[in-house]
Order: structure tokens, then sequence, then C-alpha cells
């Protein structure tokens, strides 16, 4: 007798070897490369790898405060441009080749910006400048530099620093949440298409005499879990290597103790997910039913998916507990704020029983609907029905 | 032995199967026949456990067909199906595996069978590219492809010109060895009268006819048939036999009394040549049409 001891294995197989092969996947995947390429590499060429601003000026003074504001901003700092006169220094701004002029008026100078002039280099002209001129001031009253400033320091401590800074943490909230959402709708209407394609192709009838269709079912699911995290993987090592290539290697430090938490929270909800994509797909008897039985599953993911992004904090809080809101949000709150242990490990714990639940459930429709060729069936009468 | 017995099937309040008994006996290939919605194919589902019967159970040798005996069965169901969009090797080397071949075994029977059936430098192209006629030859082949124990084809030859037939049929005859029983539905009666060995009748879910072909087809055996060359009417005046039918010189008659067959034979030889004398074949569309009315 011929035997077959893992028929999942087979099938999880197929899935993967015609995906590889499969041009929309390979280009979608490329496309997502692409656009993680460009937002790693983008904020650090925004960054001022175009070299320190220009400012002009048109006297010593001006270059005097210029040169102190360069040197208390930190960073690249400014560049100083000497201009002849004042409609010399107007043009170098007016035609962008300066960021900023810093022109001598009464009783100090004057900023001149095109349509606005930059917050941070505003500040820090008029910090200069108030510095030099008190300077100036000190000496002319007979007091050094060092006795005008004495007692004036202000540092700054922080008990508590946070991982990240606060626009990145946004950035980092949003991105992994995204991530999460992308694949997991992706790969899912992917995975309610093959089962709809098999039923449509009639083969579903051939596979089903031929192994169980649990086996179907968890085929489809493993294999589909493998490709979505390998993909994750791809885009991540792509990720990984914009960093180093543009010297933002320590962001690294803060993400990689979270990574694995991260795969955790990722894997449990996908399979969930997965599972109730593949009923989905058993639920249509032609590709075009596929709109609204997969809505429950699109509602499951984007609500959480714009709660995680847009809730406030507290809410944000409640929903790194919600399984499959978890898998969005609570790797997000694990990179920003400093999360206690047992907040992760009771969210997973809620998600593999709710993934356990959803699966079962899942099984049992998957079951009964699959081999029902006639027309689109609803949840509510999938539920009802008796296995065939 | 693949006997079905008993089967029951209901859909709502419809009775689509009715206590369905019959045989499949290894190395004779059995015709399944019946108008539309008689239960061909809910009774070849059922065979294959992709639908589950109310009542009634599927043996194989004496034993209940489990799923583990069932998986080396080939069954090419009459919605075709492969996926349109594999390469039709590796389309039959999975379906191989899946019966439980090994990838090495899958992959020898898969390129004997493609160069079997003319397929061999197609191998490499999708499904879909295929002509319909050649997509069928790859569905049979999928239901071959794991040396089955039993075959059960639900219309397998339907869309196929007569010489594609002919080649399946070799086929068939070629792959299916002595131990193999064949259970094929058909609405082409003229194939099934040739190709079968068995037949089973089944008209609005029940069994209302099974057994050889030959045995069917002889129908009543005691119609004969009688062509001369001068005019027939003589036979109106013979005893023992009741005349059907005469038309110059052919006569359909019954004969009513045992040996009266030979007296007209040699009376009939007397008058002049005889050009046909013999018992009239029934031909299976009358079975069928008689079975089913």
């Amino acid at each position: 007798m011929n035997v077959l001891d893992r028929p999942w294995a087979l099938i999880a197989e197929r899935e993967i070897s015609t995906k590889l092969r499969d041009k929309t996947f390979i280009g979608s995947t490329l496309v997502m490369l692409f656009i993680v390429m460009v937002a790693v590499i983008l904020p650090a060429i925004l960054a001022g790898k175009g070299g320190a601003d220009k400012i002009a000026v048109i006297d010593d003074g001006g270059a005097k405060v210029v040169q102190q504001a360069s040197t208390t901003a930190g960073g690249d700092g400014y560049e100083l441009v000497r201009a002849s006169d004042r409609p010399a220094a107007e043009k170098l701004v007016s035609d962008g080749d300066a960021k900023a002029a810093l022109l001598p008026a009464a009783g100090g100078y004057t900023v001149v910006g095109k349509d606005h002039v930059d917050s941070g280099i505003e500040s820090a002209l008029r910090e200069a400048a108030a510095t030099v001129g008190m300077e100036t001031n000190a000496s002319k009253a007979g007091l050094t530099p060092a006795q005008l400033h004495s007692g004036t320091k202000v540092d700054v401590q922080l008990l508590k620093p946070g991982p990240l800074p606060d626009l990145v943490s946004q950035f980092v909230n949003i991105g992994l949440a995204l991530v999460f959402y992308m694949t997991a709708l992706g790969f899912g209407m992917m995975i309610a298409q093959s089962v709809v394609q098999e039923k449509e192709s009639r083969v579903v009838e051939i596979l089903a005499a031929a192994v169980p269709i649990r086996s179907l079912l968890w085929g489809k699911v493993l294999g589909n879990t493998v490709l979505a995290l390998s993909q994750i993987v791809v885009i991540a090592a792509a990720s990984l290597i914009g960093l180093l290539a543009t010297d933002q290697a320590d962001i690294l430090e803060v993400v990689a103790p979270v990574a694995g938490w991260f795969v955790v929270f990722f894997v449990l909800g996908f399979v969930a997910l997965a599972g109730l994509w593949a009923v989905a797909g058993s639920l249509a008897t032609r590709q075009e039913d596929l709109g609204s039985t997969t809505l429950p599953g699109q509602m499951i993911l984007m609500i959480p998916f714009f709660f995680s992004v847009f809730a406030g904090s507290s809410a944000k809080t409640v929903a790194s507990f919600v399984p499959i809101a978890s898998s969005m949000s609570m790797p997000g709150r694990m990179l920003t704020e400093d999360v206690p242990i047992w907040q992760p490990l009771v969210a997973i714990a809620l998600l593999l029983g709710a993934t356990v639940l959803i699966v079962r459930l899942g099984a049992r429709l998957y079951e009964r609907t699959l081999l029902q060729t006639g027309r689109r069936l609803g949840y509510r009468e999938a539920l009802a029905l008796e296995t065939s | 032995m693949l006997r079905v017995a008993g089967l029951t099937r209901r859909f709502g309040d419809h009775l689509a199967l009715d206590d369905v008994t019959f045989d499949v006996v290894p190395g004779r290939m059995t015709g399944f026949v019946g108008a539309n919605g008689a239960g061909k194919t809910t009774t070849m589902r059922i065979i294959l456990g992709v639908l589950a019967a109310n009542a009634g159970e599927v043996r194989w040798n004496g034993e209940l067909l489990t799923q583990e005996v069932r998986r080396d069965v080939g069954y090419m169901p009459e919605e075709r199906g492969l996926y349109p969009k594999m390469k039709i090797r590796d389309q039959l080397v999975f379906f191989g595996r899946l019966h439980g071949l090994s990838p090495d075994r899958a992959l020898e029977r898969t390129d004997k069978l493609l160069e079997r059936l003319g397929l061999a430098e197609r191998a490499t192209d999708a499904l879909e590219t295929l002509s319909l006629g050649n997509q069928q030859r790859v569905q049979i082949a999928a239901a071959l492809v794991h040396e089955p124990i039993a075959l059960v084809l639900d219309e397998p030859f339907s869309g196929l010109d007569p010489l594609a037939v002919d080649a399946m049929v070799d086929l068939l005859r070629e792959e299916v060895t002595a131990e193999v029983p064949v259970l094929f539905s058909s609405h082409q009666l003229d194939l099934v009268e040739r190709l079968c060995d068995d037949l089973v009748v089944l008209s609005r879910g029940k069994v209302v006819a099974a057994g050889s072909v030959a045995d069917l087809s002889a129908g009543s055996s005691t119609t004969y048939r009688l062509v001369v060359d001068g005019d027939a009417g003589w036979l109106r005046d013979v005893r023992g036999i009741e005349v059907r039918d005469v038309a110059g010189g052919t006569a359909l008659f019954d004969v009513l009394d045992g040996a009266v067959e030979q007296k007209i034979l040699q009376e009939a030889l007397s008058r002049g040549p005889v050009r046909q004398f013999g018992p009239e074949r029934v031909a299976l569309s009358d079975v069928f049409r008689e079975a089913t009315r």
C-alpha cells in the first residue's frame, strides 16, 4: 500500500513552491522591499547628509553670531556665507543658496528667510546673538565671559530616558502595526484565493478524496505562515543593510531585543487569521464571492490597526492585550515604552488561547463548506451546516 | 472487490439514493448508466468519501473502506479539476505523492504516463495552455499516476472525439491490471456497450438493472430474426411462434415452443438462400429505456 505520513507537509510544499513561481507574489515582495529601503534610507538623507545649513551674513558681527550658533548647535552646525551687501544676501536666500540671512538692524539683527525661517535656525541665532551681544556688553562693563555666565548654566537630566526619540517611536509603532497588517491582509487574501481557486477548478474533490480535509487546511496555513515569515525576514534583512549603510546602526540596539517577541506575536496572530481566511475562501464558490466572504477578516484586521495607530496611549495599552490587536500593538509598545515583562506574557497567553479557538472553529467550518460548490454561503449558514 | 451496499442519501427532502447496492468486480469494467440526476455522481462521491451517506456502506475486499485504502483509489470527478496554472509534470508528481508515492516513483510514473499520452514535450507547460482534449488526458493520468487499486471514473470520455476515446481506452486497458475493478459512468451507451463487461443501471436513485452486459443485452433470448431472399410471409402460418413483424424478406418472431426455431431454419433453407438467422440482441439503449421507464 502507498503511504503518506504527512499530507499537510506536501500541501504546504506545493503552496510555497507555487507562490515562489508566481510573478505577482515576487513583484509585490520586491515593491515592499523597495518601499522599506526608501523608508530606511530617506530619513537619513533628509536629516542633513546634504551638509550644514548655510546662513548668509554681510558683516563681522553677523559672522561672529553665526559661528557662536554653529558651536552651540551641535551636529553639522551652520555654514557661514559672506555676501557683499544686503541685496546680495537677500538674493542668496531667495535663490535657495542660503537657508537664511543674518542682517544688522537697529538694536540687533534681523533674520531673513524666503517663505519662512526654520525654527531651529531662528532660536539658535536668537540665542547666539544674545550671548554674543551680552559678552560684548559685559566686557564693556568690565566683566569676563566666565563671570558673566557663572550660575546661568542649565543642563537636562532624564531619570528614565525612553528607548527612542518621540517622532521615531511614533514611526516605529505605526511601522510595526503596518507590517503585520499588510502581511496578514496580503497573505490572507492569497489564502482565500487559493482555496476558492481549488473549489472553482474542482481540484478540491480529488484532494479531498486523497487526504483528510483538515490536512488541506493545515498545509495551507503552514505554507503561508512560512512564506509570510520569510518575506518579513527578507525585508528585515534589507532594512538592516539599509541601516548599516546609512550609519543608523544604533537603532538596532533598541530593536533587537524586541524582534523575538515580534516573531511570536506575528506567528500566533497570523495563524489565527489564516484559519479565518481559509474559511472565507471555502464559503465562496467563485473569486467574485471573496469580496463579501472576506469582509469579516478585513474588519478584524482593520479595526485594531487603526486603533493601534491612532488611539491614545491608555487605549493602546488595552489593545495590546486583545488577541489579534495585540499582534499589532504590543511589539510597538515594547519598543517605545518600558513594558513590564508580565504584560507581553499575558498577551501571548490570551492570543494563544484565541488562536486555538479560532483555528478549531475555522477547521470545522472549513470541513463543512469546502465541498459545497453550489453557491456562496454565509458564516451563520455554515455554522448551522452538518458535516456533508 | 468493491462493494456498495445499501447506500442511501438525502438532500433535504429529496431522496437522491435509495438503498443502492452493487459490486464492482476486479479485472472487469463496470459501466454505470442512468439519466441525469439518477444519482451516479452522488454514488461515486460517496465511494470516494467526499460525501457522506445517510445509510449504507462501501466495502473493499469485505472490509469497510478506510481513508488509507481510499487514498489508493484513482478518481476522476465529473467536473474536471486540476490546477490550471501548474505545469503538468509538477501537477502529476504532486498527485502521485498526494496518493502516497515517493518523489522518485511519482516522477518516474509521471514521465511514463506523459510519454504514453504523447505529452512528454509539453511536460513543463501550464495545464491551461493545453487543448481540452489534452487536459482530459492529463486528468486521466492524474487518476492513474499512483497505480490505483481501483478506479472510479465519472464520465471519463465526455467531450472526447472517437479517436481520443480509443486512445484513452487503450491506455486504460494497458494500465489497469486484472486485480483492479473499474467503475465508470457514461451517457454514451454505445461506448458502454463496447467497453464494459458489467452494467449497473440507476434510475431516480435506485438500481433498476445490474449484471453482465451480455446477459442484459441478450434481452428476451426467445426473439429471433430471419432474413431471406424471397418473401418471408410464410412464417405467419407456422405454429409455435408469434410473428412480430414481417417486411419483405425480413422477419422478427418470438419462439413460444422449445425447438421450433431449428425447424424454421430448415424450412427457410428449403425455400431459398438464408442471409441471416439468430436470436435478436437487444440494443443497450433499449435495455436502458426499458429499465428506466
